[in-house]
């Protein structure tokens, strides 16, 4: 039986730390087997966990594709948007309620394609998120078509004959964006994955982790083989504080694909920014909701 | 020749400072308690183009930018003739130019003779140089010589001049105010003005000079916006600078996005955080919001949309008004859409219908669009200080859930409103979504959910119908004939009610605030005992008569004058429509 002494230590202890399992969801992923988004939802559940915030405290945004279906995987509050705006409405959370731990998360397609015009804007106005990028080279949910990342030469539904478009690449465009923490992963290492999405989540300010995940269904099963063997790591030394060293680690032409991160940088954000905006507005006091009238008498 | 309503029009190039003027004179008007009523018009240059203002002022409720002028001032022909539709003269009309310029038209000037306007040549540019060593102060030369003809309010000139200028330099005030001694002593020196038509007015409280773009800013602050993402575009853009300048002392965030797709998507997050949030902007930029608005619908995400419409389709005439953003902001997003439609009629209106529009967006969790226009938006008026206390605000419901309980988003109780959690509270974790759903937040693909959550979307469109019964209503009770419009169709609709009156015709006129859900009851209860019903309306495809067709068996009593914008309506072209309707011969 245990003492009051040690009873009054029971009641004292921190509250119980959350685990990966608390911040999954009732529903069932409806993914196909061999998905690599299995893996990222599981590194966004352990980088969560060792975070440690509770789950109310955190939104999860998507938009459109088979990734985008991540939010409802959550036991936190999400929204599964529309195609290519989970930036902007993940902006629009932040914004109203910069207490929150804020993730967008999708595909290449929502990202590069039809979203495309909001990922620079996220960069420069550095809004304190971080987003998540599953990578297929492919558009998955519509069963098959080209997809901005799609290596040239190959056939898909959509290019039968072969596609001449040359693929985008997500790290290097982050770089010229201005991102405050660019940084991939591999669906096949989820370990290295944690450290990754954990490292976004810690950082202050726009984080993007491009994650390599390959589509099993219409890219192939061999496609995870290939990329296990492509992968390589940035070295220890890496200079992550250059934006020269970051380009010349994404710029590789010998095929491999480099993980780790890859850029990193502190910076005010867009909460930063509004703040001082607030102090500057403020610098001949707070008017009233009444007295802005004053300002419309001739 | 005393007048109790007067009009001047203004024209000139970007240098002369037309629009200046006839700011300075609003704000003099309003100086000394006088309603007033400014419209503007711009050529396509950002600068040095050609601009034109009319202004009218009585000490009665000024309704309309008067559809004739009393006086017309002109610093340059070539300018006014890219006006010439726009501007019309009064019978006998005093025309007032620089005569050291304008030698453009040797055989006459390029206006309409059998109107016998009286033309005063005076040389405002001489006069600047003198008075004020300035050529660029002909303008103020000009505002003394015609408040010496027509009895304007020179003390709240000289106010408005001593505000505008303070900040430049006392030196400047005080050139400025010389220059406008040198017009009127040009005047009494040379000029008699017993026979010019002369403004009859009683000082009272000042009021304050707004226009419509600013009224809905300060209604959205009013109402507890403290979030607005926008995208530059004419003519609504002094919205978002305004708010820019203000949000931040009240606690709120304004951000200029990338474009009108990532402004309302924020606005819609925001909300979804539980900010109130607002976007702004005008046709094009509707038609870039439209998937996201049916997310809001579906989502069930409170938020509101201003649409400052200007002449369409595509670019269109971007500077000028048109009412042909009604069904695209009705019908414009795929699938069926529970969503509000609002129009604001005046600059005062839209400070109201801001408000209403928070009021049900938070209260129903609908997507709500106002209405505004260029007309309304870009033009100054007079309006009496604005009574607070009056206007009603609404705090979205939230959930009470304890541990253990489970909360259900979307939970159909009586009614389609359920009580909405904000992330950050605990216990209420839930999926909102674009994709159908359960009353969980489950995607779902079941007929019977998707049928059963429309009818509960929809239903909040009959609670809203119940809710809001205000409509507006003028003219007698047993009216014959009726005029029915939109927006800023209201104050030509208005006026030509009350001149048809004074001439003993009984007509009755109906402008609904709310045009979605439309208020289906009070226009029928409009309609029935009328002879004759006229719709009115700036769209040459007759938009608002097309819908109101949708929702009514209607009678063959109602007739239609419908026309394309770039031009406001004038009282006298709804006059003539009005006269016509008495006139007909149907009977009921």
């Amino acid at each position: 039986m245990a003492t009051t002494a040690e009873a009054t230590e029971i009641t004292v202890t921190e509250e119980p730390k959350l685990k990966p399992v608390d911040y999954k969801s009732d529903l069932k992923p409806i993914w196909c087997p061999g998905c690599g988004d299995y893996a990222t939802l599981s590194a966004i559940h352990q980088s969560l966990a060792r975070l440690g915030v509770p789950t109310h405290m955190v939104a999860v945004i998507s938009g459109i594709g088979c990734s985008s279906r991540i939010p409802g995987y959550c036991a936190t509050y999400g929204f599964n948007t529309i195609h290519g705006r989970a930036l902007p409405i993940a902006t629009g959370v932040k914004m109203a309620n910069p207490e929150l731990t804020v993730i967008a998360a999708g595909g290449d397609g929502d990202g590069l394609s039809i979203g495309g015009g909001h990922f620079p804007h996220a960069g420069r106005r550095n809004v304190d998120m971080t987003y998540i990028m599953m990578d297929n080279n492919i558009y998955g949910l519509t069963k098959g078509q080209v997809s901005p990342t799609t290596p040239a030469g190959d056939t898909t539904k959509s290019s039968p004959y072969g596609l001449g478009d040359r693929p985008l690449d997500a790290i290097q465009l982050a770089l010229a964006y201005n991102v405050s923490y660019v940084a991939r992963g591999f669906s096949g290492n989820i370990k290295h994955l944690v450290e990754m999405i954990y490292g976004g989540l810690s950082h202050k300010g726009f984080s993007f982790i491009h994650v390599a995940s390959p589509c099993p269904t219409y890219r192939g099963i061999d496609r995870f083989k290939e990329y296990k063997e492509r992968v390589v790591y940035l070295d220890d030394d890496h200079d992550a504080t250059n934006p020269l060293t970051a380009y010349q680690a994404a710029l590789r032409d010998d095929g491999k694909v480099p993980l780790g991160v890859f850029f990193k940088q502190e910076r005010p954000t867009l909460t930063d920014n509004c703040e001082a905006i607030s102090r500057k507005a403020l610098a001949n006091g707070q008017p009233t909701i009444e007295g802005i009238m004053d300002q419309f008498i001739p | 020749m005393d007048v109790r309503d007067f009009t001047v029009a203004v024209v000139g190039s970007g240098g002369d400072g037309a629009v200046t003027c006839g700011e300075m004179l609003t704000h003099a008007a309003a100086g000394e308690g006088l309603y007033c009523f400014m419209s503007k018009s711009f050529g396509p240059q950002i600068r040095g183009g050609e601009s034109f203002s009319q202004i009218r002022m009585s000490e009665d409720m000024v309704l309309s930018q008067g559809d004739r002028v009393d006086a017309l001032v002109v610093f340059s022909w070539p300018d006014f003739l890219r006006f010439k539709d726009e501007i019309e003269l009064k019978p006998g009309a005093i025309v007032i130019h620089d005569e050291t310029k304008n030698k453009d038209f040797p055989d006459g000037l390029p206006i309409n003779e059998f109107l016998e306007p009286r033309i005063i040549h005076v040389p405002f540019t001489d006069l600047a140089e003198e008075a004020a060593g300035n050529s660029l102060a002909k303008n103020m030369v000009m505002l003394g010589a015609i408040s010496e003809f027509f009895n304007l309010p020179v003390e709240g000139l000289k106010q408005s001049i001593a505000k505008k200028y303070k900040k430049k330099s006392a030196k400047i005030v005080e050139s400025n105010c010389a220059a406008v001694e040198a017009g009127r002593k040009y005047v009494r020196d040379n000029h008699e003005v017993e026979s010019m038509p002369r403004l009859s007015y009683e000082k009272s409280d000042t009021k304050m000079v707004m226009n419509g773009n600013e009224a809905v800013a300060y209604g959205a602050l009013y109402a507890g916006c403290r979030f607005f993402a926008g995208y530059p575009i004419t003519p609504s853009s002094e919205i978002m600078e305004w708010l820019s300048r203000e949000l931040p002392r009240f606690g709120g965030v304004e951000v200029q996005t990338e474009d009108e797709m990532a402004a309302i998507n924020m606005v819609i997050g925001a909300s979804f955080a539980g900010a109130k949030a607002m976007t702004c902007t005008s046709g094009p930029g509707l038609s870039l919001m439209q998937e996201a608005i049916g997310l809001a619908a579906i989502a069930e995400i409170p938020c509101v949309i201003i649409d400052v419409q200007r002449v369409g389709p595509s670019t269109g005439i971007p500077t000028k008004s048109e009412q042909s953003d009604l069904l695209a902001a009705l019908h414009g997003s795929h699938g069926d859409v529970s969503k509000v439609v609002l129009a604001a009629a005046d600059v005062e209106d839209c400070f109201d219908v801001t408000c209403l529009a928070f009021y049900i967006s938070e209260k129903y969790q609908v997507p709500v669009i106002v209405l505004s226009d260029q007309f309304i938006g870009q033009r100054m008026e007079a309006v009496p200080r604005i009574d607070l206390s009056k206007r009603k605000s609404f705090e979205r419901i939230k959930p009470s859930i304890q541990e253990g309980e489970k909360y259900e988003r979307f939970k159909i109780d009586n009614g389609g409103v359920s009580p909405m959690a904000v992330p950050g509270m605990e216990h209420c974790e839930y999926l909102a979504s674009g994709i159908e759903h359960t009353e969980s937040g489950s995607p779902t693909s079941a007929h019977s959910i998707h049928e059963m959550m429309n009818k509960k979307r929809f239903h909040k469109l009959d609670d809203i119908r119940e809710d809001l019964t205000f409509v507006r209503r003028y003219g007698p009770e047993d009216a014959e004939v009726g005029v029915i419009g939109w927006g800023s169709s209201k104050g030509a609709i208005k006026e030509a009610i009350l001149r048809a009156e004074k001439l003993g015709m009984k007509v009755a006129g109906l402008v609904p605030q709310i045009i979605h859900p439309i208020p289906y009851d009070k226009i029928d209860e409009f309609m029935k005992p009328l002879r004759r019903i006229l719709v009115v309306e700036v769209s040459y495809a007759g938009q608002f008569y097309n819908y109101l067709k949708s929702y009514y068996p209607v009678p063959d009593k109602l007739m239609l004058y419908k026309r394309s914008g770039s031009k406001s309506l004038t009282v006298e072209e709804v006059f003539q429509q009005i006269c016509h309707a008495m006139q007909s011969e149907y009977v009921l």
